[in-house]
């Protein structure tokens, strides 16, 4: 469609296109830019750890024999994938509520959410780090509740990182789940009803399956974003769970290894590439982004 | 009828019940930084046993404080104008322009913004080391522009696909020069498309932190470090009143944009 649009307008500006700067000459100062400062540096890198300490793949072979980085590529993928799931499990709700709601009500959580989506990322995980500590006010709550009787550990380990991580992802997952909700027909639904689907059935055979590109697609991104998040895994996680984006950045700042950190770079910048390429490859490019 | 809100019976209770809880979990957390940045409790203890200013009074009597709000500002306010002018250029270039790879150009131009920063960060480290940027307001500009771009890319972009060229051509036609029916006609027409690539592109050099941790040296650091720096040693509640100064300043943009549509839409 994209190259029909493009072809018939072509042929109608061509003649007056001829006559000027052509219109690639103005991405040049842009292109310029990202050649020096982002091309040019990820790929000295990621050259750095195929040649330091020494040329060959010895780094790679160290990232990927040790049983300690294993670790760590585990937790990063474990952490990624809860979560994705508990986005998900409460994004989705949320997201079809929005997609009915009278509109007043829907513009009130959406200012909500876009507030949070954009309140200072170390103000919010902040806010965590007070609420989860072990006189805070979650451990009180639930103390003076009688639920427990010692403060929980919810900080510094996974509870932590999970409780940080699900709330920065979740205006994520439900921005785009709200726009597929939106778009399907309510009549569909009608029509599952009028041939004797209880609510359930309609649920689970209807509205799950329509919002299911959604869905995908909103994890799909959630998962790759949590992939590589440095700061609130560095805050709220513990030094038993380690992410990714850590261990790169201690390779680089303490450890001063830059073939390792080059290494361990490549190893994310590659599953977020791929991840990304199945996106584009299933669900379009009009869903990408986000901070 | 699921998508019906009014025919939903018991099932909108729960609907709402759940969106109303995720919708406390999001506004929650930062209400009680603001509240607790006035508590006198040292301890974050809450509810506060008291109220107290003397976090502001700690927060603006430090330099340090200051300076990297400064820092911080300079950044983001050279960062915006570069990303806004740039980004119009670039969108003109790629909205009206018909070169081959030009959506394989449009996708390297967004890289950044889906790129793990982390990468990012580290690799600008490395390069600046050996060209001598690390720790320089020019490193700073330069690593933030990077990551601003795409936003204003995409503001300005999507603003430009959203305007009807013949105006412009239209204005050719009346005897304007292309440059300025570009910049009489098409300019003010997609007046909001700039202006959300401006705050766009401040908010992310103002709230970036992963390339600026990198890139800060002990005489050059942005709020963002600051804060950072100052959690890694302790959760002192005069990091909830540069908090709470952060979310105000977050709060008055939003509210920016919100009279700026509203006022495009009347």
């Amino acid at each position: 469609m994209v190259a029909q649009t493009e072809t018939a307008s072509a042929k109608h500006y061509a003649p007056v296109r001829a006559r000027r700067p052509t219109d690639f000459d103005l991405t040049l100062p842009a292109l310029g830019l990202l050649a020096l400062f982002f091309v040019l540096p990820v790929a000295i890198l990621l050259t750095r750890s195929v040649t330091e300490p020494v040329p060959g793949l010895g780094n790679y072979a160290e990232l990927l024999g040790s049983s300690t980085y294993l670790r760590v590529f585990a937790n990063t993928f474990a952490v990624s994938g809860l979560v994705t799931f508990i986005s998900l499990l409460i994004g989705f709700p949320v997201a079809w509520a929005l997609a009915i709601m009278p509109s007043r009500l829907a513009s009130v959580v959406f200012a909500i959410l876009l507030l949070s989506m954009w309140t200072n990322l170390l103000a919010r995980t902040y806010a965590w780090m007070v609420l989860l500590q072990r006189t805070g006010v979650i451990n009180k709550l639930l103390i003076g509740m009688g639920l427990i009787d010692q403060p929980l550990p919810l900080v510094n380990n996974l509870t932590g990182v999970t409780i940080g991580m699900t709330y920065i992802m979740l205006p994520f997952i439900i921005l785009p789940l709200y726009g597929v909700i939106r778009k399907i027909d309510p009549a569909i639904l009608q029509a599952a009803a009028l041939c004797g689907a209880n609510r359930w059935q309609s649920l689970v055979r209807v509205l799950l399956p329509l919002a299911m590109p959604g869905m995908a697609a909103g994890a799909l991104m959630v998962f790759v974003m949590s992939l590589g998040y440095f700061v609130t895994p560095a805050l709220l996680g513990g030094t038993a769970n380690m992410m990714l984006a850590e261990l790169i950045a201690q390779f680089v700042q303490s450890l001063v290894n830059w073939g390792m950190g080059g290494a361990a770079a490549l190893v994310l910048l590659v599953v977020t590439l791929a991840l990304y390429a199945v996106q584009l490859r299933f669900f379009g490019t009009d869903r990408l982004g986000g901070r | 009828m699921l998508l019906n809100f009014d025919r939903l019976g018991w099932w909108k209770l729960v609907l709402i019940g759940i969106t109303l809880a995720t919708t406390a979990f999001l506004l929650l957390p930062i209400l009680f930084i603001a509240a607790l940045s006035f508590g006198s409790s040292q301890w974050l203890i809450f509810p506060p046993p008291g109220w107290t200013l003397k976090w502001y009074q700690e927060l603006l009597a430090d330099p340090r404080w200051l300076q990297s709000a400064w820092t911080s500002f300079r950044i983001a306010i050279i960062v915006t104008v570069l990303s806004v002018l740039l980004g119009l250029v670039t969108s003109f270039g790629l909205t009206r322009g018909r070169f081959p790879f030009r959506e394989a150009l449009k996708a390297l131009f967004l890289t950044p913004m889906i790129l793990p920063v982390v990468v990012l960060a580290v690799a600008l480290y490395a390069f600046f080391l050996q060209i001598g940027l690390n720790g320089t307001l020019t490193g700073f500009v330069i690593s933030h522009l990077v990551l601003a771009l795409p936003f204003s890319i995409l503001s300005i972009s999507s603003a430009l696909e959203g305007f009807d060229k013949s105006i412009e051509d239209a204005a050719v036609l009346c005897g304007a020069s292309p440059l300025e029916a570009r910049i009489r006609v098409t300019l003010p027409a997609i007046s909001h498309g700039i202006f959300s690539a401006a705050i766009f592109s401040f908010l992310t050099s103002w709230d970036e932190v992963v390339v600026a941790i990198f890139m800060s040296s002990p005489t050059l650091q942005t709020l963002p470090v600051k804060i950072w720096a100052t959690l890694r040693q302790d959760l002192t509640p005069v990091v909830a009143a540069a908090s709470t100064l952060l979310i105000l300043l977050t709060v008055l943009l939003m509210l920016l944009v919100a009279v700026i549509r509203k006022g495009l839409k009347s």
